[in-house]
């Protein structure tokens, strides 16, 4: 039954698919998305495709005499919907990275001399100002541990090819002590981070970014620990 | 005499022919001067005086919703495979994975596997003597991977069927869980990936794992050596 409903779905979809319009002299579609993949197939000007999905910045499509094929998002974008209007879909490029809803990336690092792997992802709620969360796990020689945490990150100028940034905020950090000592038992602290850094952008839904920061654990005792932390990793924003 | 005479008469006449448009005789002292027909200024709430309208037109703009594109740009599924565990012999290892494919050329992967390690040469010759408790033999893992499809293509079956393909290498970040220790691990390797249908990826992949452990008394490099195979399904 349900091989029986995958294969009636595309069926049932295909009066509900986007009609694009050719109104550049041709539109090929080549055999795989991907730049390498040989051209199978034109459209003619005035002939409509329907997109049937997107991979990467290549869409699925099927020609009015049912033929299926790849079209790059750039060649697509230059033709027009049924009211005439051009058909719009975001790229990954300089303005992308300037402004875009949805970023994710990883990083590696060192946070109070452990090796670090962490993780985030952001929603931009202006081109400046993200929400981000993110969890990161630290390796170390004495401890182990990890910290999960949600902030606010600012870019200052998105539209710069380098653009810098500040971040602030708060989380929540396991410790594994590694050498079983008396005192030396696994804990759980409340932190607050602040720190800086860039971004750069490299190439399509691509960019670089790195981060000084320092966090402070209020743990149980009297003091406080503050411990320094710097990552560089990729993201990419979509 | 008769010159004279001639010229008197006709310089007479002159004058008072010269001077008949400029005077005002007295049948014409009553009329006034004609006017301008005075012109009607009308406002709009006046219904009775306003010109003509224009024909308006009915028919209301028709809105055109534009369905939304469905992206397929995430994999999600399981392998199967071989890990050679430094030390601890080759054990069968099972995994998840997620791939989300960023350009045509890049992605980023996520796996997490695991297997449980065999018997040192040692633990094998000495009879009963065990270095790991069952426990500690559990070996986990997960990293966070970039991937590049260096050589894309395609698979021929025959004459009729065409699969889309690649060759990918891989590296990237992670952590193992082994011998009651975590540590940090770097990955790298490179494999094939086939695509029946749209939707559903055949995987083929050899990955080296390696990290620093101290799990037999003085720290080492491990390389652990894994080949697995799996499948994934494009999600969204």
């Amino acid at each position: 039954m349900c091989v029986l409903s995958l294969v009636s779905m595309p069926a049932r979809a295909a009066h509900e698919l986007l009609q694009v319009f050719v109104t550049q002299p041709y539109l090929e579609l080549h055999t795989g998305p991907g730049r390498g993949y040989p051209v199978a197939q034109v459209v003619a000007r005035g002939d409509a495709v329907d997109v049937l999905f997107r991979r990467t910045d290549w869409f699925k499509v099927r020609t009015e005499r049912g033929i299926e094929g790849w079209a790059a998002a750039r060649d697509l974008t230059q033709d027009s919907l049924a009211d005439g209007t051009n058909f719009k879909v975001s790229l990954g490029d300089m303005a992308g990275f300037a402004s875009h809803h949805w970023e994710s990336g990883i990083y590696a690092g060192a946070y109070a001399g452990a090796t670090l792997i962490a993780g985030y992802s952001a929603l931009s709620l202006t081109d400046n100002l993200k929400i981000e969360v993110g969890a990161s796990q630290f390796l170390g020689n004495v401890s182990n541990g990890y910290i999960v945490e949600a902030g606010l990150t600012h870019v200052f100028i998105p539209e710069w090819r380098v653009s810098p940034l500040v971040t602030v905020g708060t989380g929540y950090e396991h410790v594994s002590p590694k050498v079983l000592l008396t005192a030396s038992t696994d804990r759980d602290d409340q932190v607050a981070y602040a720190g800086v850094g860039a971004r750069l952008y490299l190439t399509r839904r691509f960019f670089f970014r790195g981060e000084y920061r320092q966090y402070v654990v209020f743990t149980r005792t009297n003091t406080n620990e503050v411990n320094e932390e710097w990552r560089l990793g990729f993201g990419f924003f979509y | 005499m008769e010159t004279r005479i001639r010229l008197l008469l006709l310089s007479g006449m002159l004058l008072a022919c010269s001077g008949c448009a400029t005077m005002h005789w007295p049948w014409h002292r009553q009329k006034q001067p004609q006017q301008p027909p005075p012109v009607e200024v009308t406002t709009p709430g006046d219904q009775n005086t306003a010109p003509p309208s224009v024909v308006e037109p009915q028919v209301e703009r028709r809105t055109i919703t534009v369905p939304a594109i469905k992206a397929k740009n995430l994999e999600l599924g399981g392998y199967y495979g071989e890990l050679s565990i430094a030390d601890f012999g080759a054990q069968p290892v099972a995994g998840a994975r997620l791939d989300y494919h960023i350009t045509e050329d890049l992605f980023f992967e996520g796996t997490y596997g695991r297997a449980k390690a065999g018997l040192t040469s040692f633990e094998e010759l000495s009879g009963q003597t065990r270095l790991l408790s069952d426990a500690e033999r559990r070996f986990t893992y997960y990293n966070v991977s970039l991937g590049y499809n260096v050589l894309p293509g395609e698979v021929f079956i025959g004459h009729r069927l065409a699969m889309t393909s690649a060759l990918y290498l891989i590296g990237g970040i992670g952590e193992v869980t082994f011998a009651g220790d975590e540590n940090f691990a770097v990955n790298f390797g490179a494999g094939f990936r086939v695509l029946p249908t749209d939707w559903l990826a055949l995987h083929i992949d050899v990955q080296d794992i390696v990290f620093r452990s101290s799990d037999i008394g003085f720290a080492q490099l491990k390389n652990n050596l894994q080949g697995t195979i799996g499948a994934t399904v494009f999600l969204w």
